[in-house]
């Protein structure tokens, strides 16, 4: 009963108009309440946030290894097709870029190129 | 150094920056070997998928421990995949970054994995070195097809008297072994391997060892001996120890077959051994109800059948099309308390081609191999037999089955007539004839002329007692005396009228030397 609650409430939270949103949330709670199940919303609001934390992890994000890169490594990664609003600085990357996003990864960085190279020499 | 320095530079010239892109998903959650993958919205079933360690770590961490750990996606969920992982499970986290492969589980196969010690996924296990076998095959596959298969009609010899006698076992069949623990199973199928050092090299079978569950000292004794027998120059271990995850516990028997698919597919024979396919079943219900599949019957999983019979169905004689190899299956099956009713054994006899029985009762009883002779059966029968076996073991088994009758009404009746009495005594020779001890296999060749003494009466003027010993004199005389004949059934594989006629008088001989001795 919570999942699908809590799904219903996935799908609302994907609504961009956010009195729609509201007024699902309204009805929402006065279903729960007509039909005895007030005591379910905190257990709802917890699964909501988790799906909110899982949908933060796989939101597009772009990490460039100097600042500098930041603006080219955002228009490359938009050409491939991962649009993230900022870039930000990951120094482990050694040098150049990666983006993640839509369950896709570019990896342009000097980390990911080295490690290759180890990785063939040591075979 | 400086050939280093000169490959560094080689790689680092060659290095060209990849321009596409990975699909990956995300570690939400992980437990029990389980993790629970977040994205990876294309990932299809059975397909291997790598958690990456070095993505969150810096270049000197990620240097010092490269190795991605494989996983092997089976739950395809509305909002996730579920995969079990196939290396060390401590090692991936929540929020570890997970990439596709494209490719279903696969391992190397090739004719350098003889004589070696390999895991599931092909890994050597032996302190050998790498195997050098570079052709990936999937694991998983479709069985051969009617058209593809042709009739089961060679015999594989088990170098048991009993086996090869009663219940003959074929190049392409599904025999299964079953009975409680410690009554013989492995022995008969170590035995097997054994003997195939007897057959000529051109038909000697590639013998697959398959140890799902095993304690790591048995198999280490296994290859000992097999090694010290000379068998381990034409046999595979893969071994899946009881210390292993459940994942490659299951998996281990599918590489088995994967591996011997290889050879049957180049026209040679192959032979693998499934010990034991419980404890795959109790890997597979691990993984299952961890997966959250809904339990079934004892708690398996519905498709604990499906899992057995496509592994099974994957033994088979080819067609002389497809190169007439073939790949026959001995797996083992370990019953609680002689219950074959159980629901695994049930399975399993229902899927394979006849089943060896091995009664806790008649091992105790120092019969050896304990084989139940009337619910032991090989459905492809004589067509899996040479003609000499064949004519030298017609009535064996039903007279055994009489004289297990009468030995049991014996016990309730004192007074026996005197014909009565003569079945009886017949039936104990008998069985002291199949006596057989463990790692001592016969050729066949020598099998037929034993039996062909038992079953034409040289051996009627001996107590039943002493007819073990005569046996053993009776091969060290057919060996030292009568080579000409067993030469002549081993390559002509029947008992010819000459042949036939110079064995009985090699036989009288032997009859008359050593009762006046």
């Amino acid at each position: 009963m919570i999942d699908q609650y809590s799904r219903l409430l996935r799908s609302v939270a994907q609504l961009e108009d956010a009195s729609q949103a509201e007024t699902a949330v309204k009805k929402l709670v006065a279903h729960l309440k007509s039909s005895g199940r007030a005591k379910m919303l905190p257990q709802i609001l917890r699964e909501l946030r988790t799906i909110m934390a899982r949908r933060a992890a796989l939101a597009p994000r772009v990490e460039v290894a100097h600042k500098k890169d930041a603006a080219r490594a955002l228009k490359a990664a938009k050409a491939a097709g991962i649009e993230a609003e900022e870039a930000r600085v990951n120094a482990s990357l050694v040098s150049g870029w990666r983006a993640i996003g839509g369950g896709k990864l570019v990896d342009r960085s000097g980390k990911s190129a080295l490690a290759g190279i180890y990785k063939k020499i040591t075979a | 150094m400086q050939s280093i320095i000169e490959r560094i530079e080689k790689e680092i010239a060659s290095w060209t920056p990849d321009s596409g892109s990975e699909e990956v998903g995300v570690v939400r959650a992980t437990g029990d070997g389980i993790a629970e993958i977040d994205g990876l919205t294309d990932a299809v079933m059975a397909e291997m998928v790598l958690f990456d360690p070095t993505h969150d770590r810096t270049l000197e961490a990620a240097l010092k421990d490269p190795q991605p750990i494989y996983g092997l996606v089976l739950n395809l969920e509305e909002d996730a995949v579920r995969a079990v992982i196939l290396g060390d499970a401590s090692k991936v986290h929540e929020g570890m970054l997970v990439r596709r492969t494209k490719r279903l589980l696969s391992i190397p196969v090739g004719d350098s994995l003889i004589g070696r010690v390999v895991n599931p996924l092909g890994e050597p296990v032996d302190g050998k070195g790498a195997t050098g076998a570079n052709e990936m095959r999937p694991i998983e596959r479709e069985a051969y097809g009617v058209i593809d298969r042709a009739g089961v009609n060679q015999p594989i010899h088990t170098g048991i008297k009993a086996v090869d006698s009663m219940i003959p076992i074929g190049r392409g069949q599904r025999e299964l072994i079953i009975g409680d623990r410690g009554t013989g199973k492995t022995s008969i199928a170590i035995d097997t391997i054994l003997n195939q050092k007897s057959e000529p090299e051109e038909k000697r079978p590639i013998c697959i060892y398959v140890a799902i569950g095993q304690k790591e000292s048995k198999t280490a004794k296994l290859v000992a001996e097999l090694e010290a027998r000379g068998a381990l120059e034409y046999s595979i271990i893969v071994t899946a120890p009881a210390s292993a995850p459940a994942a490659l516990q299951f998996l281990a028997p599918f590489a088995g077959a994967t591996i011997g698919e290889y050879f049957m597919e180049q026209g040679k024979d192959a032979l693998v051994v499934y010990d034991d396919l419980s404890k795959q079943a109790v890997a597979y219900r691990q993984m299952s109800l961890l997966l959250r599949r809904p339990p079934g019957r004892e708690a398996y999983p519905g498709d604990i059948f499906y899992l057995h019979s496509r592994l099974l169905e994957r033994a088979a004689k080819l067609s002389p099309e497809k190169g007439g190899g073939s790949l026959t299956a001995l797996p083992i099956i370990e019953t609680q308390e002689g219950d074959v009713s159980a629901y695994i054994p049930t399975n399993v006899i229902s899927i394979t081609d006849g089943q060896i029985y091995l009664e806790a009762d008649l091992f105790n009883k120092g019969q050896r191999p304990a084989i139940n002779v009337g619910i032991s059966v090989s459905r492809v029968g004589s067509s899996a037999q040479t003609k000499a076996m064949k004519k030298v073991s017609g009535k064996i088994k039903l007279e055994l089955a009489q004289f297990r009758e009468l030995e049991a009404f014996m016990q309730f009746a004192s007074d026996l007539d005197a014909e009565t009495k003569q079945r009886i005594d017949a039936g104990r020779r008998m069985t002291q004839v199949l006596t057989q001890k463990r790692g001592q296999p016969l050729p066949f060749e020598m099998e037929a002329a034993v039996i062909f003494a038992a079953t034409n009466g040289y051996l009627d003027g001996f107590a039943p007692e002493a007819v073990a010993g005569i046996e053993a004199k009776l091969q060290e005389y057919l060996s030292r005396e009568a080579g000409g004949v067993l030469e002549a059934i081993r390559t002509s594989k029947e008992i010819r009228e000459e042949t036939e006629k110079t064995l009985r008088e090699k036989l009288d001989a032997f009859v008359s030397r050593v009762q006046t001795a």
